[in-house]
């Protein structure tokens, strides 16, 4: 079943250029010089209900934007969207209580009151029968273990700890739909493993349709079995997390740490451009995969190993590179 | 039904929240209560001063006009209680993005971002602001029936006044800034503070058919006064519907202008 489907999505943006200083700011009030910046490019998407997806791309690359219309809260300039059965722009009742949105650098809870007052308003808000939500608080604070913060004051609460609370504020009425918008920034590698469990649990409980943005490749490595790439607005992959790691070829990062200095380091490891550090103790291979097995061998029987490891997650290295030349992933004509 | 009764659970909790959240801050709260009760004094006494020096401004003598400037408190009562904090926060929530979580919400955006913050401290001032209308009332004196109609009135009153500063306040979707905005929707405000009659005919006909602020409080306050004025009371409804189908329109037309801020 077909949760979300997009055809030709566009959005643009007008703003306008302002010199610096003073005189800037009065030649801004009588001209202005507006350009239009495109931030989503006819962007076609279709997920299925249950997935996890994940939303990559650079700062800016139009990841945001895209949530943002796909759950309603600004209007596309062009293009067809369906969430839910539902246009989002049209912002029907029963549409946004099939969603929910979470973002990392936006707070729903309100500062000067506890949390459990907002979630007690929320209950409201999606009209949660009494017994849902204590069952849902009680399941979900267990499960974040923040029993004993639900009556301390927001503001009083850490990064870490408000960033449950807003997830658990997002998630009361059981939304179907769920758009995760880097919901990790910031926090310690405690709290952001928390979180992944916790969104995970969740995943498998309820079988919801869960798209997440983040910069920390590990909660997309933990989460999503298929990864979708923005680049400048445009699509630039969409498929199963394994093929985006051989994106750049069927290459696999290995490296070896030698118990003495290689003397002869040019000679046997340059065909796998190898990086040695100073002292040429340790080297980053690139190996074919089907040559992995075989060259690891001779490495191991010809030089004193002490330590070897694969990289741990490829996507990260895949996304710097894409990042760095977009049109690897564009093709060179976009 | 089941629409209104869900409207109502959540203004319930908006109450209890906005008071959990200025109780916090007692201080503050107190001085609000102070500051609104130093204002209705002050602008009754304003009157009262004049008229020591003069029998009668236009057609009414002091009680009549007293009973107007108390409607007006009254009014003013209600919009400070209920309405007011929303509209300084809506620039900094367009500007912020704070407007996002808002337009998730499954209830209308006007509802949620208009009627959310409640002012308790002025809530506590009911006795007063209502106090003053009672005793001008019965100066005046009031008919049993314009006794009857008059909380009908003073609301139809507050909503005609509540819808014309919604249409003022859509325009900061399109400025973003709203500091002018909420300025020019003060001043505007401050004329229905005095009788129709105090503008000239070309001022008054502007401010009564084009932007029907003068009808908030001259049509009831005229009606009360003698209840064979209906054209007034047919004119304020008449407003109610007309700029009240115009806000709904208005409103969907800036939420398709809203663009959210970077994240």
């Amino acid at each position: 079943m077909t949760m979300i489907k997009t055809r030709g999505l566009t959005k643009n943006f007008l703003s306008y250029k302002k010199s610096p200083g003073f005189m800037g700011s009065i030649k801004a009030l009588y001209k202005r010089d507006y350009i239009t910046k495109t931030a989503v490019n006819s962007f076609d998407l279709e997920i299925q209900k249950g997935e996890i997806v994940g939303l990559l791309g650079p700062n800016g690359a139009g990841k945001t934007t895209l949530m943002k219309m796909l759950t309603g809260i600004i209007v596309p300039s062009s293009g067809e969207i369906l969430v839910a059965g539902s246009v989002p722009a049209d912002r029907n009742k029963e549409f946004r209580k099939r969603i929910a949105l979470v973002m990392g650098q936006k707070s729903q809870l309100w500062w000067d009151i506890p949390a459990m007052d907002s979630f007690l308003l929320l209950q409201k808000f999606y009209e949660v029968s009494d017994s849902d939500f204590k069952e849902r608080i009680e399941e979900m604070s267990t499960l974040l273990d923040v029993k004993d913060l639900l009556h301390v004051h927001v503001r009083k609460l850490s990064l870490g700890e408000r960033m449950k609370m807003e997830l658990m504020a997002s998630l009361l009425h059981n939304p179907e739909v769920i758009f995760l918008d880097e919901p990790t920034i910031g926090l310690d590698l405690v709290a952001q493993e928390n979180i992944r469990y916790f969104i995970k649990e969740f995943h498998r409980k309820n079988n919801t349709t869960i798209i997440l943005t983040s910069h920390y490749m590990a909660d997309v490595h933990a989460l999503c079995k298929r990864l979708v790439l923005i680049l400048q607005g445009k699509k630039g992959f969409d498929g199963p997390i394994e093929e985006f790691e051989q994106i750049l070829g069927r290459e696999k990062s290995v490296s070896f740490s030698f118990s003495e200095t290689i003397e002869d380091h040019t000679h046997f490891f340059e065909n796998w451009s190898p990086e040695w550090n100073q002292s040429f103790t340790k080297v980053d291979l690139r190996l074919p995969q089907e040559d992995l097995r075989d060259i690891g061998k001779t490495v191991l029987e010809k030089f004193p190993v002490i330590e070897f490891n694969t990289e741990k997650m490829p996507i990260e290295r895949v996304m710097k590179t894409l990042m760095e030349k977009p049109e690897l992933a564009l093709g060179e004509n976009h | 039904m089941s629409s209104i009764k869900h409207y109502l659970s959540v203004y319930k909790k908006f109450i209890e929240t906005s008071f959990s959240v200025q109780l916090s801050f007692r201080t503050s709260f107190a001085l609000l209560i102070f500051m609104d009760l130093f204002f209705y004094i002050s602008t009754l006494a304003t009157v009262d001063f004049i008229y020591d020096h003069v029998a009668v401004i236009g057609p009414w003598e002091k009680n009549k006009l007293m009973f107007f400037i108390s409607f007006m408190l009254c009014v003013d009562h209600l919009h400070m209680t209920l309405l007011s904090e929303s509209f300084w926060v809506l620039s900094r929530q367009i500007r912020t993005g704070e407007l996002d979580f808002i337009l998730l919400k499954p209830v209308h955006s006007i509802f949620t971002i208009f009627f959310r913050y409640i002012r308790p401290s002025s809530l506590t001032n009911t006795i007063a602001a209502w106090g003053f209308l009672i005793y001008f009332g019965s100066k005046v004196p009031l008919t049993t029936t314009a006794w009857l109609i008059l909380p009908i009135l003073l609301i139809m009153a507050f909503i005609l006044l509540a819808i014309i500063e919604i249409i003022i306040s859509t325009a900061m979707f399109w400025l973003t800034e709203g500091l002018g905005i909420n300025f020019l929707r003060m001043q505007i405000q401050s004329l229905a503070r005095w009788p129709d009659y105090i503008y000239k005919v070309l001022a008054r006909r502007l401010f009564t058919v084009l932007m029907p602020i003068l009808l908030i409080g001259s049509a009831p306050v005229r009606f009360m006064l003698d209840l064979k004025s209906w054209d007034y009371i047919a004119g304020m409804i008449a407003a109610i519907f007309v700029f009240g189908f115009l806000m709904f329109k208005i409103w969907s037309r800036a939420l398709i202008r809203y663009e959210s801020a970077s994240s």
